[in-house]
């Protein structure tokens, strides 16, 4: 029971961030067909504006320093899609995602002319620090803090695109883009929202999951491949597709690892393998026409 | 599959290949025309980058220092350093291109030691000395040696000797609980496996309650900690390094694991820095160069390296300037910049570095150089500002101790 326990609080946690990320990926995807391969700079980023400001001895709280880290790549992320990639949107994914990967160069680059090439940390805060114990088996407390950050990401994105004009307008954008903007909707300025907000989903995942692990240069590839591989699964475009794609990444690395735990790394690719081969559109996902 | 989801893979291919590390030419040649060149090929950016770096600016400043004193034969040495992108194939064409174009008379090595087999065999093709600093498999100098290969560093099968020695001080013929952490790739694994030979051998009363492999760079190991802290072993036998190193120990302090558990790992200075005050008490270290154990000189060095760079430099830096240390006394003995008499010259040689004299032994030029184990203390130390060991608690294995006769 206690493993159990411990188990489930893992796979959860690591769906949970994964979903984060993931989410904010498959939202651009979803609205503006763009395959954004310098989404984990944003994650990087966020990550990096943390150990700025939360570590820093400006004192700023920790919740005060995640909210601004979030809100200065969304505002990042709204100025590269005015500058760059507004002007891209007509052109081949190929073209796109050649784009998108200059921009993770460079944003590299300049990450490491700010913060340099060490690694950095962050503590969480006391109140979710230290460790927790339910039913017998003790975990991390600041794990939930990433469930429930995940839990929140999630909810918040659905009653966005479901009970709000403006996520009905953010799936006409795709379905039919000339007819809302006969309609008087801002395509523009709608695309330009909804960059941001892929790209502030991205730097909330990096700047929650920071006191976990190395801030460093490096993360923003690493995050992109599980990233992709999680929205590869739940279908590309998907938010539903995403959390079940985290899932499933969560549970393969939990389960190989109890297993064969030489293989667990091998686990996730090996779940995405059997996915594209029995549905090559991911789970969630729709063959784009 | 669907044309989205094929190009969604492409992207990921092409992030995987970039998540090696790095993202291209540093393109930092330094050197002018007239002068002796020497390069480096390692890790420059990314996630292995500071490690990179590290020696990078070691060789630097070796270089300096040497060309301070008048040069190397009377001749001002530069560098031409070039990123490997952790990729092995990238080394091997960097360590080509600098031999051919830039006509370096000696490379030092990379991070990897995949990376450091690839620029091996060419540094063999073309009969220049290579010296290997951070990559420090034994295979470098056992399966693909070369006369022309040099390792100043302590190998994979001396390493995880040291700790296994360490273990069997401090066990004192109790039964220990042992679990080991490694990163999934030969490094890991080689080390982790050594280590466990070394127990055997050694007479050490142990089990063996959990061995995670979780991947090289990978930040999610939550799975692989749950197992290894339900397992509750007595020590953890961990061989990652860098930022792996302080995810883990980041994860794992959460889990209030060092309070039982006592982590036995390869914390250097950066390790240390990045960490701060969340280093767990009695946490054991093991190390390849301590500055602080080493002798005046290398606290010397230190200085001036914080002075040029404005930061502690990491092992990997100490280590580098012994390597160039190294080729300038070969050269200077063989009386010629040609690698064949350099390396003539060094084979079985001992040769004066900051760390100390060190002898390169002639059957397969591994340096001749102890491991380090220290219990790291609980503040900083006042003039350096990161943990250093605690007095009494530093533990050196020689290398008569852990080493493989030839």
């Amino acid at each position: 029971m206690d493993s159990l326990i411990l188990d489930a609080v893992s796979v959860l946690s690591t769906a949970g961030w994964l979903f984060i990320v993931s989410a904010g990926l498959t939202l651009v995807f979803g609205a503006m067909r763009l395959i954004n391969v310098a989404h984990g700079s944003f994650y990087m980023l966020g990550g990096f504006l943390m150990t700025s400001l939360a570590a820093s001895s400006a004192g700023i709280r920790f919740w005060w320093a995640l909210a601004l880290a979030t809100l200065v790549v969304a505002v990042l992320g709204a100025l590269l899609e005015v500058t760059i990639l507004r002007r891209i949107y007509q052109k081949d994914h190929l073209v796109q995602l050649v784009a998108t990967f200059a921009m993770m160069l460079i944003i590299a680059d300049v990450a490491k002319t700010i913060w340099g090439s060490r690694a950095r940390t962050v503590d969480a805060p006391a109140a979710v620090d230290g460790t927790l114990t339910v039913g017998g088996a003790s975990f991390p407390t600041y794990r939930l803090v990433i469930i429930a950050a995940a839990v929140l990401v999630a909810v918040a994105l659905w009653v966005m695109l479901t009970k709000t004009a403006l996520g009905w307008r953010t799936r006409a954008a795709v379905e039919d883009p000339e007819l809302l903007s006969s309609s008087g909707t801002n395509l523009t300025l709608l695309r330009t929202g909804t960059f941001a907000l892929g790209a502030a989903l991205a730097a909330f995942a990096g700047a929650v999951v920071s006191p976990q692990l190395a801030v460093a240069p490096g993360s923003d590839t690493s995050i992109i491949v599980a990233a992709f591989i999680v929205t590869v699964i739940g279908g590309l475009g998907s938010i539903p597709g995403a959390a079940i794609g985290a899932l499933v990444i969560g549970l393969a690395q939990t389960i190989g690892t109890s297993v064969a735990p030489s293989w667990a790394a091998t686990s996730i690719y090996l779940a995405m393998i059997l996915v594209l081969a029995v549905r090559p559109s991911g789970l969630l996902g729709v063959a784009e026409r | 599959m669907r044309r989205t989801a094929r190009l969604a893979v492409l992207a990921m291919v092409a992030a995987i290949t970039t998540a090696g590390c790095g993202y291209g030419d540093d393109g930092d040649s330094g050197g002018e025309d007239g002068e002796i060149k020497v390069g480096i090929s390692t890790t420059l950016t990314g996630s292995l980058g500071d490690i990179g770096n590290g020696g990078r600016n070691g060789i630097e400043l070796a270089l300096a220092d040497l060309n301070a004193d008048g040069g190397v034969l009377g001749e001002q040495v530069s560098l031409v350093a070039q990123d490997d992108d952790l990729d092995p194939a990238r080394g091997g064409e960097n360590a080509r291109s600098m031999i051919v174009e830039d006509d370096v008379k000696a490379i030092f090595g990379p991070v990897a030691s995949s990376i450091a087999a690839s620029e091996e065999a060419v540094a063999d093709e073309f009969q220049v000395p290579i010296f290997f600093f951070s990559s420090n498999s034994a295979a470098l100098l056992n399966d693909t040696f070369t006369e022309y290969a040099f390792q100043v560093v302590p190998n994979t099968v001396m390493e995880p000797r040291a700790v296994a020695a360490y273990l069997a001080e401090k066990s004192q013929g109790t039964t220990v609980r042992i679990g080991t952490f490694a990163p999934d790739y030969s490094f890991g694994h080689d080390s982790v496996d050594g280590f466990l030979a070394a127990l055997d051998a050694l007479d050490v009363d142990y089990e063996v309650v959990s061995q995670q492999f979780p991947a090289l760079d990978d930040p999610n190991i939550g799975p692989a900690l749950n197992d290894l802290v339900a397992a509750s072993p007595d020590y953890v036998y961990n061989a990652q390094y860098g930022n792996d190193l302080v995810t883990f120990t980041k994860q794992a302090s959460q889990f209030n694991f060092f309070d039982k558990t006592t982590l036995i790992a390869m914390f250097g200075v950066k390790e240390l820095e990045a960490l701060g005050d969340g280093v767990p008490p009695g946490t054991v270290a093991f190390n390849r160069a301590p500055f602080w154990s080493l002798g005046q000189e290398a606290t010397d060095f230190v200085t001036r390296y914080q002075a040029e760079y404005d930061e502690l430099p990491s092992e990997w830096a100490l280590l580098a300037y012994t390597a160039v240390q190294a080729w300038a006394e070969g050269v200077e003995e063989a009386g010629t910049f040609d690698g064949e008499p350099v390396s003539d010259a060094l084979s079985g040689a001992t040769v004066s570095t900051i760390r100390g004299d060190i002898t390169f032994r002639e059957c397969d030029h591994q340096a001749e150089v102890s491991e380090y184990l220290g219990e790291l203390a609980d503040k900083p130390d006042p003039e350096y500002g990161v943990p250093l060991w605690t007095a009494g608690s530093e533990f050196e294995a020689t290398f008569d101790e852990i080493s493989d006769p030839c």
